[in-house]
């Protein structure tokens, strides 16, 4: 579904991103886990078009996709969540989520939607009303992810879903992203701490100062030294809904 | 013009010093076509319509100077925008004087075809109650545009939040374009209306960009209630310092300008945070 083929990305004229190749497929869940500063978010932004590469390709259902306009990279099927959560301060939850359905028309039938975005995570009934400052993190989080759902997309960009969010809070949110690999579509997730990996996570890549220094699955992760050396520590592969959070 | 100005600045962080000539250019071609208007024989209690569709209609230099000039400076620093934005003023005051020459241009008689009306002991003629209650419509209009419609919630979206808006599929530019042709239009309307109280000269341009500066800053930038209260502001100061005191006139406006800024930086009702 997507492809990160050599990526190199500048921000000014620091070397950010070094050969950085990815994959992901239809249907698939995958992690890229890395500290903080590490590539992760600039490997999103550059995907979404917000940064060009200087060489390397993305391709998205086959087709490359850097060079593109964020905008028609959106409308082709790619959702963003950032890790601010970028909510719309000035705009209620409901117009935040309703928003995603004037920007890429087309496709299912608004309502339909808007609809599968809340059920996703039904809390956000209770606040359709509210804006974004009257919001904690987590709900700030839910309300973003679900705004990108309600885009329609093939594929999911989270940037840190888990990032920040009280130990309560973070069930909610977990089982809202389990409920949407459900619904068949891909989903990328970057996360820097590695016991916030899903435990449904099909392939996890390890980035360290924008290179992937580990491709494959999760379990060959915990064995490989490199890898524990970067995420630190003996890895906990515990699932975030049962696992407490430092 | 204040509300043109909000509305640019709210959405696209442009310091549009242009705006004064888009208002000198509205006035002007409202002259024009009230003019036209009057040697065609046209019923002259119906002379605001012309004036009001020529406001409009050269509304859209607003496409041109943003696709031509404005969209290369969007992500540079403010002072290019500033720069850019103060060299569009020269050259319309230019090309006002080229067109329309240097003497100042009114409509003449037609501002008191509406006659006028007793109102708390002063004489008012009927055509500023006329304006005002335009303006009013406006205001309203554009709050309904911002508040209600699609259109203005992507507007307020990608204000706050341009990466985002466009990882939505908003497509910046045209938001950008329309949002900055409906700024100018805002402008050239209000200068077009204004326009039979007064006369066109081709200085009105910088003239009145620093009032509406004062009312920006008096009323908080980027804020519609605030540019409508600044304004009002602006506008009752003058007239009670010009019937008192007239040397007092602009002086009382940056006096206020001084204070709103050394007491509340962001304007009476200018945003909490940055």
């Amino acid at each position: 579904m997507l492809t990160l083929a050599d990526l190199d990305v500048f921000i000014h004229t620091s070397h950010i991103l070094r050969r950085v190749s990815l994959e992901v497929g239809a249907r698939e869940v995958v992690c890229l886990v890395g500290r903080n500063g590490s590539g992760k978010t600039t490997t999103l932004r550059t995907i979404m078009g917000s940064l060009r590469p200087a060489a390397g390709r993305v391709e998205f259902r086959g087709k490359p996709i850097h060079g593109r306009r964020t905008h028609e990279i959106a409308r082709l099927g790619l959702g963003w969540a950032p890790e601010d959560s970028g909510i719309f301060p000035d705009l209620t939850v409901a117009e935040n989520i309703e928003i995603a359905t004037w920007t890429r028309p087309g496709g299912r039938p608004a309502a339909e939607r808007i609809d599968l975005a809340y059920s996703v995570f039904p809390v956000l009934h209770r606040y359709r009303a509210r804006k974004g400052p009257e919001m904690s993190g987590g709900e700030r989080k839910m309300l973003s992810i679900a705004r990108t759902l309600a885009l329609d997309p093939e594929m999911l960009l989270l940037d840190e879903p888990f990032e920040g969010l009280a130990p309560a809070i973070i069930p909610a949110v977990s089982a809202g992203v389990a409920a949407i690999t459900k619904l068949g579509r891909a989903i990328l997730i970057a996360e820097s701490n590695i016991h916030h990996v899903p435990e449904y996570t099909t392939r996890l890549y390890v980035i360290e100062r924008g290179e992937i220094v580990f491709g494959g699955p999760p379990d060959d992760a915990w064995r490989d030294a490199t890898v524990t050396r970067i995420i630190g520590g003996a890895p906990r592969p515990t699932p975030p809904s049962r696992s407490p959070l430092q | 013009m204040a509300a043109g100005l909000q509305v640019v600045f709210g959405v696209q962080k442009i310091f549009n010093l242009a705006c004064g000539s888009f208002y000198a250019l509205g006035a002007y071609a409202g002259v024009s076509a009230v003019g036209w208007y009057a040697s065609a024989g046209g019923p002259p209690a119906l002379f605001v319509v012309p004036l009001a569709l020529a406001g409009l209609a050269v509304g859209a230099v607003g496409v041109v100077v943003e696709r031509g000039l404005l969209r290369f400076v969007y992500d540079r620093d403010e002072t290019f925008q500033l720069l850019l934005t103060f060299a569009v003023v020269l050259m319309m005051e230019d090309a006002i004087r080229m067109i329309w020459g240097t003497s100042p241009r009114s409509t003449s008689g037609l501002y008191l075809t509406y006659g006028q009306l007793q109102l708390l002991g002063a004489t008012v003629p009927v055509y500023n109650l006329i304006v005002i209650a335009a303006s009013l419509v406006i205001a309203l209009a554009i709050g309904w545009l911002l508040t209600r419609t699609a259109f203005g919630r992507i507007m307020r979206a990608a204000a706050d939040n341009r990466e985002m808006a466009e990882a939505l599929g908003v497509d910046m530019r045209r938001v950008y374009a329309k949002v900055f042709t409906l700024g100018t239009a805002l402008g050239t309307l209000g200068g077009a209306l204004v326009i039979p109280a007064t006369a066109a000269m081709s200085e009105m341009g910088i003239e009145l960009i620093v009032e509406a500066f004062a009312v920006v800053v008096i009323g908080g930038l980027g804020s519609m209630r605030g540019a409508f209260v600044g304004a009002l502001a602006v506008g009752v100061l003058r007239s009670i310092a010009i019937s008192v005191y007239p040397e007092l006139e602009m002086l009382l406006i940056y006096l206020i300008v001084i204070v709103v800024l050394v007491l509340r930086p962001r304007g009476l009702f200018g945003g909490a945070a940055a």
